[in-house]
């Protein structure tokens, strides 16, 4: 059957039977009822990848961050070391890759929606995130144990889905080149449907001991139809 | 791994264990968990919230953990040993021999890799489910494993690798969750000291259940067959606990974040071989 068949019967329904075309499909396919989002919530469930390898970050004017000096040295020295060996990247260290770079690691991410929260299944090295969409990010989040994922919370703000982390670590990098943050990061995610298969995005980081001013940069995620999560496995000492 | 209030009321919990005497008393050496330990059972249980799970029978969402108690009658304490074949008994005694020399085989959770099935449903760490068309997701809070049931599949597609948890195939009878795992690599086991051969087939039945407090668990039947190894099946069956208190007390809706490879302090060498450090 061809792509267009279904919008041709569609049409035909809506043309024959007004009734039968409201009868639109159940909504949410698998989700048990009581864990449906609301209607009209965007939907984002499935597995997406980045069209494009992107492993240093820009901001939206496609300039380099705005890195203080002392930072601007990190920078340059992790750069230095990553040419000069591959494995002073921490995640070659299979230690967890940190946000925003998870989202940036060339694997795909699988997408699962509920009414109450939002869960990330990275194929990298199987890392998640549950992300809820009820709950404030904790207070004292800076205050807690420090984290590779930090704590999240997100919330719909109109067709928009915005994520705010606070509570990282400093030892990951925020992308593949080597770009440096301190535990005072705070990073912003908005996730929002272009078309029911592409997902623009846009993540903005806050860092006042790294960066003289918060900054955006944009990313695109394109749906995968079909595609099951691998088994993806890390492994310092061997080749699995 | 890194030391966070989860992993460490774990740790209270096989120290807890420890001295009931059921490993013996010369194990329990770490008198902080100890302490803390007892200082948790003093305190007023703060985080007890019988909020019950979803009502809709096939609806596992929220978050479960391995219930510390026998609350359901006919309950875990007589899962049976499982019994061996030569060559399963010949691998136990290798891995036993092994460790009284003082050189113990890593399994594969030890190495901060996927804990392998079952192994990996008898772990005392919370879980979550999640759905999505034809799949059904559980993140393991330990070690970030992740497993993804095919519902949409009644059988692994050709050329499925062999892997650390397997590929896993579901389906529902009546409102029991049916999985059946293989396609697992040879580095896993059946459980810590049960070792295993090529062949393992896991099955699960997963369904809410009352047990005898009145509220709900979600109780799961496993069965490990392996021909190799095992001279009839192995049958277990576990009650996890719903757990509304964790999932409202602890951030990131339940699972702590768990970085095994952060500071794994007796990781094993190449050779797979844990020595004391």
């Amino acid at each position: 059957m061809s792509m267009k068949s279904p919008l041709i019967a569609l049409a035909l329904a809506f043309a024959v039977s007004p009734v039968a075309a409201l009868a639109a499909p159940a909504p949410w396919p698998g989700l048990p009822a009581a864990q449906r989002p609301a209607p009209g919530t965007p939907n984002l469930v499935g597995v997406w990848a980045m069209p494009k390898r992107i492993t240093a970050l820009k901001t939206l004017d496609g300039k380099a961050p705005p890195l203080l000096p002392a930072a601007r040295a990190v920078y340059r020295a992790n750069i230095k070391a990553l040419k000069a060996d591959p494995n002073s990247d921490p995640v070659a260290k299979c230690w967890m890759q940190g946000v925003p770079r998870l989202l940036y690691a060339p694997y795909p991410v699988l997408i699962a929606q509920e009414k109450d929260r939002i869960n990330f299944v990275h194929e990298v090295n199987h890392t998640f995130r549950v992300v809820s969409l009820t709950r404030p990010l904790p207070k004292d989040a800076d205050g807690l144990d420090p984290l590779w994922l930090g704590y999240s919370a997100g919330h719909w703000q109109g067709k928009t889905l915005v994520i705010d982390s606070a509570g990282f670590n400093d030892k990951s990098w925020l992308d593949y080149s080597g770009l440096p943050h301190s535990d005072k990061l705070r990073v912003r995610e908005e996730y929002r449907l272009a078309g029911a298969d592409t997902i623009q995005g846009r993540v903005t980081i806050t860092d006042p001991e790294t960066f003289s001013r918060p900054w955006t940069t944009a990313f695109t995620l394109v749906r995968k139809p079909g595609y099951e999560l691998k088994e993806s496995v890390c492994s310092r000492d061997r080749k699995m | 791994m890194q030391r966070s209030p989860k992993t460490m009321r774990a740790g209270a919990w096989i120290a807890a264990l420890t001295l009931m005497g059921l490993a013996g008393a010369a194990a329990a050496q770490d008198l902080s968990i100890l302490e803390r330990m007892q200082a948790e059972d003093k305190a007023p249980p703060k985080s007890f919230e019988p909020t019950p799970p979803p009502s809709d029978p096939r609806d596992f969402t929220g978050v479960w953990e391995v219930s510390r108690f026998a609350k359901t009658q006919g309950d875990t304490a007589s899962t049976p040993e499982p019994e061996f074949t030569a060559m399963g008994l010949a691998e136990v005694k290798r891995l036993a021999d092994s460790e009284a020399g003082g050189r113990v085989v890593a399994d594969a959770g030890t190495q901060c890799f996927p804990h392998g099935m079952p192994r990996l449903t008898f772990s005392p760490y919370p879980i979550r489910f999640t759905y999505m068309p034809g799949k059904i997701v559980m993140l393991h809070e330990v070690n970030h494993n992740v497993r993804i049931v095919h519902m949409d599949r009644s059988a692994p597609p050709p050329g499925t690798p062999l892997t650390f948890l397997g590929y896993t195939v579901g389906h529902w009878e009546g409102n029991t969750l049916v999985t059946v795992t293989d396609h697992m690599n040879d580095q896993t086991r059946i459980e810590a000291n049960v070792p295993r051969g090529p062949k393992l087939k896991v099955t699960e039945r997963w369904t809410k259940a009352k047990n005898i407090l009145g509220t709900t668990d979600l109780a799961v039947t496993v069965t490990a067959e392996d021909v190799d190894f095992l001279a009839k099946p192995w049958v277990r069956r576990l009650y996890f606990a719903y757990r509304s208190d964790v999932e409202r007390d602890i951030p990131s809706e339940g699972l702590v974040e768990y970085s095994c490879e952060e500071n794994n302090r007796n990781a094993p060498g190449a050779d797979h071989i844990v020595t004391a450090k």
